[in-house]
């Protein structure tokens, strides 16, 4: 189990205090397992708590199976296999895809296994058929994993009635066709199987079966009577699944999505600081380096240190994926860059999820509906998120702003925003990122990271003389004031071999001196310069994380 | 004593229900209707309309009188009536409300407004599609059916059994909920058609079409569906009140034989000179209407260029050919603007449309509004009692002509919601009602879908979702061809 894997679960959902919400819920098959799931899961805002709340679900999980199984309370072998399906979900859990209502289901499976055999005394038959239908409706298909382990507890007291209990399995496959007959369920595997909580027509992974499947057998083999074979059996079982459970976890950590969802927790956080740190731990990709800039970006440091690490090309500033059009890291960087009308169109197609809303993006849309004075809509989004424990707070925040242009525009954020959504009509994400912000720069010069998103394009394209042109019409205005060091290496550089170029606008040493190249930018080019002749075409020591090694030594 | 506890407890409850008869003392009246939600204020609702419950959206406490009777809200200030109670109501030919208001201690009068029953009764279902109004994305949406005599939605089909395939464009002949079309795209693409309790699977993507088959119609005696084929695509603006531009590139009409699965079409519906899209019969079968403008390049750049007119060309059902000339019913173009959408009532008399600055996807337009035409007499004019300032588009014409269900952005500028308005047999409109739900003020805040293709239906569609769905991930599918 990953803590941020965890953590990214909460933002795919947002758990409503509301009677429609509740009831909505509930009244699908496997209703109260989905809403218990959800429940626990608003919690996860905080990788900690998500890993603190997921043990301990695993040991309720662990201690209902047991409870349910033991002969005495020093049972304690019993213990060790009531633990095996908990080590098998609790793996399994690393896997996004699996939703977290394949826990509380199996919780809610276990509770009616100690019903059935320690509380039930008679009409036991009876009780099992009831349990089984009542237990397929609470958390679907999974009863089918208390129908067998019933069926088995009752096979091994040998009462007269016994073989009655062949009943609770057919009973849960009927309840799963009538299932699959209603619609309550897409297709008979889902009906019947642990694909119930996996993504609809992706294959679940043989190990979420088994963790389904340790149920019954760590049942069956708690029956046995023979202590001396009981012991090794439940020994080996035992180690068996926290060996597979480890293998797996280990493996499911090293899937780059872990990463992204470590990403995107410090990202939706606005935890700047510990995602600089995070992005340099992980293995470099366009994903790393986006989340890295856009770190930098907020942080204010982003032209600072565009080449104090690996950046090659503009896909390090923003990576567009093929299906851009869900991908919240676009959102973000389209955000940060000022783009709304980008940040909205994909933040809205990110807002909505399978298991609901989406937080950050909810909370990015409340935003730039502001931005646009469309209060009505922004009123909407504020009152589903104030419906919720953990951002209501924010949401009460953002109240005030509604129908009060004079708050919005005295808002930093939010007035940047607003100025930035003044660009020039047209259409937004069909052309050239670096055109779209120009546009930006050009409605709203003061917007400090639409500027260094701008510069930072710029240089990592090797467009100087575009970036020229940038600095001759922006220089000295908004948020140019200070002109950055790279941003004046490329100048520099520029102005001595514009010089020999046909075709090109050349520019003096004046006019450098004057746009906010420093003294000592000339100097230190100088020594470049005579470095590079003494390297005899190889890049020369020393200038590693200058923009010179960038634009002459590094291959794009 | 534990009788006593429930005996008390019920005596609580129906003291509670029968708060309604408390009666006050109006001191004072305040000039104008009050405000309340959805607005109701003088709106003509059909007799077997579900009881249009609402809000005053006031912070003052509040009551309501009707026919005398004192009323007070159930929770808040949401007035919710009993059905029972409605009933009696919708027997008269107007219900006369009056919100009170308590300012100071002391109860005020807002000045009464009306409800206008017409007892031209209503088709008693609606179908429409629910979906987030972003287009691109659709992890949730459905086609459902609504009970307008009730406040019973049930889904037709919902893309949750097809792993959020997007599910569109559906329609049914005449209304009769048991001949539907409806198409998906994604994984389980393709166009279905439900007929004689039969639901069939169709590919309609041919060589000789620029897509696969896009927004139909059905002809009356229900042997053919017109469709067009677009190439569409979309576009999110940097700014300004219409957020979406969805544009063709390319469109044309063609008309399909349920019998044959064979496509066919005039010259003059497929030209590559021209768009034509959003085609429909007349309801005597004899003409087929639809949009066309001249064909503009360079998409979306020039999307302002493209204005779309009303034609119509005749088509004879029996051995499925067309007329030989296009007659253009109304010039969106001279005017600078397009048209959407055109639907004729079932009674032939009026032809109802989207007017529009530009382009032919209406519902992004924030200046679209319901226009009609008098088949007989030529002459177009606004819907005016039916526009809003925002965007009024989709519509559709009840059994008997006289009511007309709507999409608009009206509530909050981005949600679409359904609003119905009467229409008398001269053509002339009543200030539409919004949909009602049974807490509309709870229900329209909450719901983060927008309301898309409403469609009137006489009844329930009887064929299950599981059918449905097993054609659409089972069924191979039948490949339409071409006959010309």
């Amino acid at each position: 189990m990953n803590k941020f894997a965890l953590a990214y679960r909460e933002q795919q959902q947002l758990f409503i205090y509301e009677k429609t919400y509740f009831t909505g819920t509930l009244l699908k098959v496997g209703g109260l397992s989905t809403l218990m799931a959800r429940f626990a899961v608003q919690f996860f805002w905080s990788p900690l708590i998500a890993m603190g709340i997921t043990v301990m679900l695993l040991a309720l999980s662990a201690y209902l199976l047991w409870a349910s199984i033991r002969r005495d309370r020093r049972d304690w072998l019993s213990l060790l296999t009531g633990m095996i399906p908990a080590c098998l979900i609790g793996a399994s859990l690393s896997d996004n895809s699996l939703h977290f209502d394949y826990l509380t289901s199996v919780i809610l499976v276990e509770a009616a296994l100690v019903i059935y055999n320690k509380i039930i005394r008679t009409k036991r038959i009876l009780w099992g058929v009831l349990m089984t239908i009542i237990i397929y409706i609470t958390a679907g298909p999974a009863a089918i994993c208390f129908a067998v382990s019933a069926a088995v507890i009752e096979l091994s007291k040998g009462s007269r009635l016994r073989w009655f209990s062949a009943a609770y399995p057919i009973t849960a496959l009927a309840c799963g066709y009538v299932s699959y007959l209603t619609a309550g369920s897409a297709t008979l595997a889902c009906a019947l199987t642990p694909a119930f909580h996996y993504n609809l027509d992706e294959s679940a992974p043989l190990l979420h079966w088994l963790g389904w499947l340790a149920i019954p057998v760590a049942t069956a083999a708690a029956l046995i009577r023979n202590k001396k074979l009981f012991a090794p059996v439940a020994l080996i079982l035992f180690a068996g699944a926290m060996t597979f459970s480890i293998m797996v976890s280990q493996k499911a950590d090293k899937n780059p999505s872990i990463t992204s969802y470590e990403y995107e927790y410090y990202t939706a956080n606005e935890r700047w600081d510990e995602l600089t740190e995070s992005c340099r731990h992980h293995v470099w990709s366009p994903g790393t380096a986006n989340y890295l800039n856009l770190a930098h970006a907020y942080k204010g440091t982003l032209t600072d240190n565009l080449f104090r690490y690996d950046n090659r090309g503009v896909s390090s500033l923003f990576f567009m994926p093929e299906e851009k059009s869900v991908d919240v890291r676009v959102a973000h960087i389209m955000y940060a860059m000022g783009n709304m009308a980008a940040a909205q169109n994909v933040s809205f197609n990110a807002m909505r999820s399978t298991e609901g809303f989406c937080p950050a993006m909810l909370k990015m849309n409340a935003k730039v509906e502001l931005m646009r004075g469309t209060y009505d809509v922004a009123d909407k989004y504020l009152s589903i998120l104030e419906k919720s424990l953990h951002y209501r707070k924010w949401a009460k925040k953002y109240r005030q702003f509604l129908w009060n242009d004079q708050a919005v525009d005295n808002d930093r954020e939010l007035s940047t925003g607003r100025k930035d959504m003044e660009v020039s009509d047209g259409f937004a994400m069909l052309g050239n990122p670096i055109d779209e912000l120009m546009k930006v720069i050009d409605a709203n010069p003061d917007d400090k990271k639409a500027m260094d998103y701008a510069l930072s394009f710029l240089l990592l394209s090797k467009d100087i003389a575009r970036l020229k042109d940038f600095t001759d019409r922006y220089w000295g205005s908004g948020a140019l004031t200070v002109l950055p060091e790279y941003a004046q290496e490329a100048l520099i550089f520029y102005s001595e071999y514009s010089r020999n170029f046909e075709n090109v606008d050349p520019v003096s040493l004046e006019w450098c001196l004057a746009h906010g190249v420093a003294q000592n930018t000339i100097q230190h080019f100088e020594a470049f310069q005579k470095a590079s002749l003494k390297s005899r075409g190889a890049a020369p020591s020393g200038y590693k994380e200058t923009y010179w090694n960038y634009l002459l030594y590094t291959q794009l | 004593m534990k009788r006593l506890a429930i005996l008390s407890i019920l005596i609580a409850t129906v003291g509670g229900f029968s708060s309604c008869s408390r009666d006050i003392t109006v001191t004072g009246n305040i000039q104008g209707q009050p405000s309340i939600y959805p607005d109701y204020c003088d709106v003509t609702v059909p007799e077997n309309i579900a009881p249009l419950n609402f809000s005053y959206t006031g912070e003052e406490d509040c009551a309501l009188q009707v026919d005398g009777r004192t009323i007070f809200p159930q929770r808040g200030r949401e007035f919710i009536f009993r059905r029972s109670q409605w009933r009696r109501w919708m027997t008269g030919d107007a219900v006369s409300m009056k919100i009170l208001v308590r300012k100071d201690g002391k109860w005020m009068s807002y000045d009464p407004f009306e409800i206008k029953v017409s007892h031209e009764r209503i088709d008693p279902y609606i179908s429409y599609r629910l979906i987030p109004p972003g287009y691109q994305g659709w992890q949730v949406m459905g086609i459902y059916q609504r009970n307008l005599e009730t406040y019973r939605q049930s889904p037709v089909i919902e893309n949750r059994m097809t792993g959020g395939d997007c599910v569109n464009c559906h329609t049914y002949n005449q209304r009769d909920p048991g001949t539907m079309v409806f198409h998906a795209r994604a994984d389980f693409r393709g166009t279905f058609v439900i007929k004689d309790d039969a639901i069939e699977k169709l590919n309609t993507k041919t060589d000789s079409t620029i897509s696969a088959l896009v927004y139909p119609y059905w002809h009356p005696e229900g042997r053919y569906i017109t469709f067009s084929t677009n190439a569409t695509k979309q576009s999110f603006f940097n700014h300004g009140p219409d957020r979406i531009e969805v544009f063709d590139s390319a469109s044309d009409v063609v008309v399909y034989d349920v019998e044959k699965h064979s496509l066919t079409w005039s010259p003059l519906t497929k030209s590559t000179e021209m768009f034509e899209t959003f085609p429909s019969f007349s309801p005597d079968g004899k003409w087929l209407y639809f949009c066309s403008s001249k064909a503009v390049d360079n998409m979306p750049y020039n999307y302002d260029q493209a204005h779309y007119g009303i034609y119509r060309i005749a088509f004879n059902a029996a051995d499925g050919t067309f007329g030989d000339s296009l007659e253009c019913i109304y010039d969106a173009a001279a005017e600078d603007k397009s048209a959407s959408f055109p639907r004729i009532s079932p009674d032939g008399r009026w032809l109802a449309f989207t007017r529009h600055r530009c382009g032919n996807f209406s519902i992004w337009h924030q200046d679209a509004d319901i226009w009609m035409i008098d088949l007989e007499s030529g002459e177009s004019r606004p819907a005016e009692a039916m526009n809003s300032d925002e965007v009024d588009s989709y519509h559709d014409w009840s059994g008997d002509s006289r009511w007309m269900v709507f999409s608009s952005r009206r509530d909050d500028g981005l949600y679409t919601r359904l609003y119905i308005s009467h229409i008398d047999e001269n053509g002339h409109e009543s200030k539409p009602f919004m949909l009602p739900q049974k807490n509309p003020k709870d229900y329209y805040k909450d719901l983060m879908f927008s309301y898309n293709i409403p469609e009137f239906m006489t009844g329930k569609v009887g064929m299950s979702m599981h059918r449905i769905s097993t054609c659409m991930r089972k069924d191979p599918g039948t490949q339409v061809t071409v006959s010309r």
